[in-house]
This record gives structure tokens, sequence and C-alpha cells, in this order.
């Protein structure tokens, strides 16, 4: 620690060397860190969706409306012998339109412009998500039942797109890993090139090799932290944007919350910064070792 | 015990060049040792052995008890750190002022921030450089530059200082103080070995070992 202000004022000057490539570095690193992390939201706001479904895997039974309330209640009891099925319960049309009122939000100030109530009365069934398939066969046989409605072909889109997404998300962060170590080791071995003067001025000195590698070490650091602040800054404001527009026409996606997504999307982002800083400095001064 | 023991040493580049001729030295701690001969005569190449950045091509050398051989790099490097080396070239490092390039000759010493100011500051004033320790080290003149270099050898407070014509761009005055101030680190034991042209220098201080370095061969004298 006795030398840390002169490495730190070191590293400030390997940096001013080659300002410009430090700066373009900073920014190249920003946007790859970036395009990382929202490929990252982005699975991570569908695997949050996924998981909403998952908890709330139901399937809505419609009947037609003239049939009487006996009708309805030996509809349910046939139902609730199913296997599978957790709770089944009527939904009015009184609820249904509430409940669209509570969805809708902001926007619900649509619905005053109808004049009736659209919305058919329904069954609403909990049921275990693993039994999806054989509820639906077992509903299909039961009589008085006009429509049947699951959410099982949205769930397997959002699930696969949550997939795809998860697979680009590693295939990101492994490449945003690779260009980074490579930006780092190249810029590392360029600043040891300049510096080679003084380098072998301090090794006839005799200064050990971490002395003369740290302020290295530091550059890198700085450049990878400079670039991952970079990438926090954008993602936090390209998330609030993002957020602004889908919670308006799209009331329906679940979205995590901001603050806390955020927060870790850019904790994740330093973390990976300060580590691949650290990697490509060694690297780079292996490299530059070796030669 | 010897601080340098040099047996039977030989060095050859590899263009063929025999630059010492079996040398057999033997330098002893606190001596002052001056080293002439004409230009190309083995002067450098000697000191270069000393300091381990040439290796014998034939015999045995010993510098503070650190056989000097290939494949000890980091034994060797951490026998320099022993050593306050004045090269002829100064190899200061621009865009640092004097008092940092000085400091930079024990930053990695076990030595406090404020203790190493201290000895920089001591040392610069020893030069004659007090005034300009806060100058860029390419704003001073070729004089300046050498008279840091022996600043930056002398704050570690080495056991032996190699300087390779350490007096070479300094007026007579500062030369003259130069080779005194030299001379003075007998008092702390240290060895000092000078490679100079400046032989009526070497004249005026009449102590210490000459030793005379002609096609890579040596012949020793000494003074008192």
């Amino acid at each position: 620690m006795n030398n840390f202000g002169y490495f730190m004022k070191e590293a400030r000057t390997i940096i001013k060397i080659n300002f410009m490539s430090n700066i373009l570095s900073i920014v190249s690193i920003g946007l790859i860190l970036f395009f990382a992390a929202a490929t990252l939201s982005s699975w991570w706001i569908s695997n949050q969706v996924v998981e909403i479904i998952e908890d709330e895997a139901e399937i809505n039974v419609y009947f037609a409306e003239d049939i009487d309330k006996k009708k309805v209640e030996h509809i349910i009891n046939n139902i609730e012998t199913l296997a599978g099925v957790e709770e089944v319960r009527l939904v009015d049309e009184n609820e249904a339109y509430h409940r669209m009122e509570e969805i809708l939000g902001k926007e619900a100030k649509v619905l005053q412009y109808l004049d009736d109530n659209p919305f058919s009365p329904y069954i609403e069934v909990q049921i275990d998500l693993k039994s999806m398939e054989s509820v639906i066969e077992g509903l299909k046989n039961i009589e008085g039942i006009d429509q049947i409605r699951d959410n099982k072909e949205i769930f397997d889109k959002v699930r696969n797109l949550s997939s795809v997404l998860k697979t680009l998300g590693y295939i990101f962060i492994v490449a945003v890993g690779a260009s980074t170590l490579i930006i780092i080791s190249h810029i590392i071995r360029t600043g040891i090139y300049e510096n080679r003067e003084q380098i072998n001025t301090l090794i006839l000195l005799g200064a050990p090799d971490g002395f003369i590698s740290f302020p290295f070490i530091i550059e890198g650091m700085i450049l990878t932290l400079g670039g991952g602040l970079l990438a926090s800054i954008i993602l936090s404001l390209t998330l609030r944007y993002a957020y602004s527009v889908m919670t308006g026409p799209l009331p329906f996606i679940p979205l995590p919350d901001q603050k806390s997504m955020v927060t870790n999307l850019v904790s994740m982002i330093m973390l990976l910064s300060a580590v691949l800083g650290l990697l490509g400095s060694l690297f780079g001064l292996r490299s530059a070792k070796s030669r | 015990m010897y601080l340098i023991e040099a047996e039977g040493v030989c060095l050859n580049y590899p263009d063929g060049t025999m630059a010492l001729r079996n040398v057999d030295l033997h330098i002893e701690p606190g001596e002052m040792i001056y080293i002439t001969g004409p230009s190309g005569s083995g002067k450098t190449s000697l000191l270069k052995l000393f300091i381990g950045i040439e290796f014998p091509t034939d015999g045995k050398l010993t510098v503070l008890g650190q056989p000097i051989i290939r494949g000890q790099a980091s034994k060797i490097r951490q026998m320099r750190r022993s050593i306050g080396p004045v090269f002829q070239d100064f190899r200061l490092v621009n865009g640092r002022t004097a008092i940092e390039n000085v400091m930079l000759g024990a930053r990695f010493l076990d030595m406090s921030n404020k203790k190493l100011k201290e000895n920089a500051v001591i040392a610069l004033k020893k030069v004659g450089l007090e005034k300009k320790m806060f100058s860029m080290v390419e704003h001073l003149s070729w004089g300046q530059c050498q008279r840091v270099a022996i600043a930056r050898a002398i704050v570690r407070k080495p056991r032996l200082i190699i300087a390779d014509e350490p007096t070479g761009n300094l007026d007579k005055d500062n030369a003259i103080n130069i080779m005194e101030l030299f001379a003075s680190l007998k008092e702390e034991n240290t060895t000092v070995v000078i490679t100079t042209h400046a032989t009526h220098l070497i004249n005026n201080l009449r102590e210490g070992r000459l030793i005379h370095i002609e096609s890579g061969i040596i012949h020793q004298e000494r003074l008192d």
C-alpha cells in the first residue's frame, strides 16, 4: 500500500500516453457489455413472465350463457373430479369486468366507452401445470362446455423465447469475455511497448515483476470499469425507456421490479468488468513477457 | 569476503568481438575502483557483467555473492537492488520530475514514503540539484540529468555503486564534486566502481585502485 499513490499516478500516465486508444477501448467495452446486459435483461424479463405464468397456470372454461345455475354447478362439480385440478370457481360477468379494469390499470378508461358489460361469466380452473393436457382432455368430455381457453400456447412461446434468450445471453457473455480480454490484453501490450524504456530501467534497477506490472493491472481495471460504468448508464436509461413504453400499450406483461433489476444488472456488469480487467491485464502482461 | 570476484572471465559477443579476456579481479567492500581505457577497450562490457546485463562466456564471476550466470534472472534482479547503477545514457524516465526519478531508485525497497522523500532530497542536495528537484527531467541539461542519475544511484544506500562515465557530461567543478562525493561513500563502506576517461580527476584523489583496460585485458595499480 506504500506505493499505491505511485501506482495510480503511473497508471494515469500510461493511459495519457495512448489517450484516444484508451477512450475508444472504454467505449467499445461499454457497448459490448451493454449488449450482453441487454440480452440478459431480456432473458430475465421473459423468465419472470414464465414464472408468473407457471404460478398462475389456469384454464378458463366458457359455457352457453342461456343455461341455468344448476347446470353450471353440475359442470363445476364434474371439473372438480378431474385429476390435476386444484381449484374451481365461477367468475361472473361483473368480476370479469373488474379484473379487466385491474389489468388495464391507467388504460381502464377505454372500458367506459362501452355501453354494456361485454364480458361473459366463466369457470376459472386452477391446475397443476404438468397436468394441463390431461385436464384439457377431461374438460372436452364434460357436457355443457362451450369453449376451453388455456394459456398453454402463450406459455410455450414465452418459454421458448426465454430459452433462446438464455442461450443468447450465455453466448453473449462468452463473446463479451473473449472480446474484452482481447481488447484489454492488446491495450496492455501496447502500453508495455510504449513504456519499454522505463520498464527496462526498472528491471536494471532490480524492481520486482509485481512492482512493474501493477500500474498496467490498474490501467486494465480502469478501462473495463470505465466501460462497465458506461454500459450501466446506457442500460439504466434504456430500461427506463423500455419500461415506460411496455407498461403503456402492453399492460398484460408482468415486468420485474425496475429498481431491483437495474441494481442487480449494474452489480453484475461492474463485477464482470473488474474480473475481465484483471484477467485481460494479466494475459497482456504474460504475453508481453513471453515475447 | 570479496564483493566482486572474477576468475578468468572472458566475454565474447555473438559477432565475434572479444570484449574481455581472462579477467582476474577481486574487489573488497569499501574499495574505490577507477576503470580507464580507450573507447571500445571493454570498460562498459565489464560493468555490464557486474550488473548482470551480460554473462561471461568463460570463467567465473560472482557479484555480491550472486554467480553471474544465465537462468538466474530473478536472483540477479534481487542482487541489483543492492547496487546503485549510473548508466552512460542515464536511463531517466521522461515526464517525471528529478525527485520522482530519484525516488524511483528505491521505491520498491523496504522504505517508507516519508523516508524515501527525505533521502531523495538529501541525494539531490549532495549532487547540487536541490533547486531543480521539481523540474521535469526533459527540461534539464545533460550534466544535470547525469547528476539526477547519480542521485538515483545513491538514494538507495547501495553496497556497490557502478557508474559508467559519471562525469562525462559535467564541467570541471561539478566533476570534482561528484568524484569527491563517490570517494566520501567509502565512509559508509560502499564500494564504488567507476569507468572514466578523466584521468586528471583520478590523480587528484590519490586513493583507491586504478584498472586500465586495453583490448579486453586489464592492468591494475594502487593509487595510495
